[in-house]
């Protein structure tokens, strides 16, 4: 056995790593084609709001508060969608920068928390604890069934929302769920990966993926791969190199990113230039 | 003077006295239309006019704020909507969305249901057949995202002519699609129309595709302005009363004969099909 994993925290991320990853990069194929990068990035925000108040309630651990205000906020921002005439970037603009406030404020008002501000922020990997994992198994398991039992609904649903409703699917509660379930995910992946960091375990496993797919199967495949790679790679890498766990986990999944990009980039100039350049 | 029509023909679809408002602006004022099973219907009328809000009403997309619909009799839910095929106006796909054609086909096929898309041959040759009929089976394994316009709105038929549908809605399908390329196409929908009896409902700026192939007319600004069969309402004077400017007829010879010579159910009240409904 590897010396690290004889290390119980290494255990317990590694484990949240390998449950959160291929789960962000399955759901970040239907949150890249949705344009819902955005989304992700306040529903992250919004932890910040649920770890401070989480805390003056008398929480020890935040991760239960933390996914409560992220559910909270995602239904808030459903509900603004359908009942006023905002663009959704607005809405969702106005929501991050008021929990980033509120959450600031909650957490100077307890200076003891004040200090782990930017264990929130960037992650940490020594406060993944084994309920975390346990929470992530089952929300992973709860995502593995909807998404597969729902795979064609969904699919529609992020063609076309009309001729989804046309097809027969029930917009808007599949909407609702896959909301709430990308949430959940979201809320999750803040305690590894750190608030500000982990859309980048969302996006850029389903953007990689996107440069070597031709279709959809291979998209989803290929996400779910490179979203176990990216986050169980970065905690691996960061063990001897001693980097902090989010930053590593991130810069891996970019570094795969920049191969898909040169690769796809390859490809296509391949795809253009039909006639072979004349040899000298 | 009454002339009942000779066999009493089902309705695909009856729309009675519909008000619709969106925001400030009160788009359909009452509109009243019936559509005979296994006719081609043409609604046509300026931009803004309110012919996809009508489209979405009947597909149960827009909530009606007065009146009714019916499709084959009952009102929209989803077990009439399996009866409906559907070809947006504009559809954007999303170019970072991998989604094949071959893939988005078989979405609309039941046993692809657990199978992530395995195409099994008999759904293969099911979905090559049908993009043949549209002359479209080289775009199988084409990214959605990628297709041009007009490629876009075969491929968007032949996944509504997949669900085996009784009844077809086009929101101005040649929308994207040139000029040649867009005569072709009407043709297609005609021979699809004749081949299998669907019920068509479409929307067209096309007055000669309309009066080529429509069996009867709507014109629409708000309310039902005006509708008959295509010599009727093309003419001069009811393009006037529907576009509210002088608009050029679609010249045309006159046939000969009656110029009802579609059995159609009247609007309720009324025993004659009226030609020229102004307001
Ligand atoms: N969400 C909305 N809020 C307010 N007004 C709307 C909304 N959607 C559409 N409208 C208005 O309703 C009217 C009808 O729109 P609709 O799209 O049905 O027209 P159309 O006949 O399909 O036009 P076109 O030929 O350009 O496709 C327009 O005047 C439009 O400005
Ligand atoms: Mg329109």
């Amino acid at each position: 056995m590897p010396d690290f994993l004889s290390e119980p925290y290494m255990q317990r991320a590694l484990l949240a790593a390998i449950i959160l990853g291929p789960m962000c990069g399955l759901l970040g194929v239907f949150v890249t084609a949705r344009r819902m990068a955005f989304f992700s990035e306040t529903i992250a925000h919004s932890a910040l709001t649920g770890v401070a108040l989480g805390f003056l309630v008398g929480f020890d651990e935040p991760t239960l508060p933390v996914l409560l205000v992220c559910c909270v906020l995602a239904v808030a921002m459903l509900w603004l969608k359908e009942h006023s005439a905002l663009l959704t970037d607005t809405i969702m603009a106005v929501l991050l920068s008021s929990s980033v406030a509120t959450g600031v404020l909650l957490l100077k008002f307890q200076p003891n928390r004040w200090a782990d501000l930017d264990k929130y922020l960037f992650g940490d990997i020594l406060s993944v604890s084994w309920d975390d994992v346990r929470i992530a198994a089952v929300v992973a398991l709860v995502v593995v069934i909807v998404v597969f039992r729902y795979l064609n609904p969904l699919t529609l649903l992020a063609t076309n929302e009309d001729l989804a409703h046309v097809s027969g699917v029930r917009v808007r509660p599949l909407n609702y769920a896959f909301v709430l379930l990308v949430t959940l995910t979201v809320a999750l992946g803040v305690r590894l990966v750190g608030i500000v960091l982990v859309t980048s375990l969302v996006v850029i496993p389903a953007a990689t993926a996107r440069g070597f797919a031709t279709n959809l199967r291979q998209h989803l495949v290929l996400g779910t791969l490179l979203g176990l790679v990216g986050a169980s790679g970065g905690v691996v890498l960061g063990y001897p190199l001693d980097f902090p766990t989010g930053p590593t986990i991130t810069l891996t999944l970019a570094a795969l990113f920049v191969v898909s990009l040169v690769y796809s980039r390859a490809r296509r100039r391949r795809a253009s230039s039909p006639l072979p350049v004349p040899q000298p | 003077m009454t002339l009942e029509p000779a066999t009493p023909v089902e309705n695909a679809l009856e729309v009675e006295d519909v008000h619709v408002q969106l925001g400030d602006t009160r788009v359909l004022r009452g509109v009243n239309l019936q559509v005979p099973r296994g006719r081609i219907v043409a609604v046509i009328g300026p931009n803004g006019c309110g012919k996809t809000t009508l489209l979405r009403c009947l597909l149960g997309l827009q909530k009606v704020d007065r009146g009714e619909i019916r499709l084959f009799g009952k009102p929209i839910g989803p077990e009439v909507l399996a009866r409906v095929g559907y070809v947006p106006q504009r559809l954007q796909v999303d170019p970072s969305f991998s989604l094949s054609v071959r893939e988005f086909l078989a979405l609309r096929r039941r046993e692809t249901r657990f199978w992530f898309w395995q195409t099994h041959r008999a759904t293969d040759a099911h979905l090559r057949e049908t993009l043949a009929e549209l002359d479209a089976v080289h775009l199988l394994d084409r990214p959605l995202a990628g297709l041009s316009g007009g490629q876009l709105q075969r491929v968007l038929i032949a996944y509504s002519l997949l669900g085996r549908p009784e009844i077809l809605v086009l929101d101005e399908p040649t929308a994207g699609v040139d000029t040649p390329g867009e005569h072709s196409f009407y043709e297609l929908i005609a021979s699809i129309h004749r081949r299998l009896g669907l019920t068509v409902v479409l929307v067209s700026h096309d007055l000669g595709m309309v009066f080529r192939h429509a069996a009867w007319v709507y014109a629409l600004n708000g309310v039902v302005c005006c509708e008959g069969p295509p010599e009727e309402v093309l003419d001069a004077e009811s393009l006037k009363a529907a576009y509210g400017i002088h608009v050029a007829p679609y010249h045309h010879h006159h046939h000969a004969g009656h110029p009802h010579a579609h059995p159609v159910v009247a609007p309720p009240g009324q025993s004659v099909p009226i030609a020229f409904r102004k307001r």
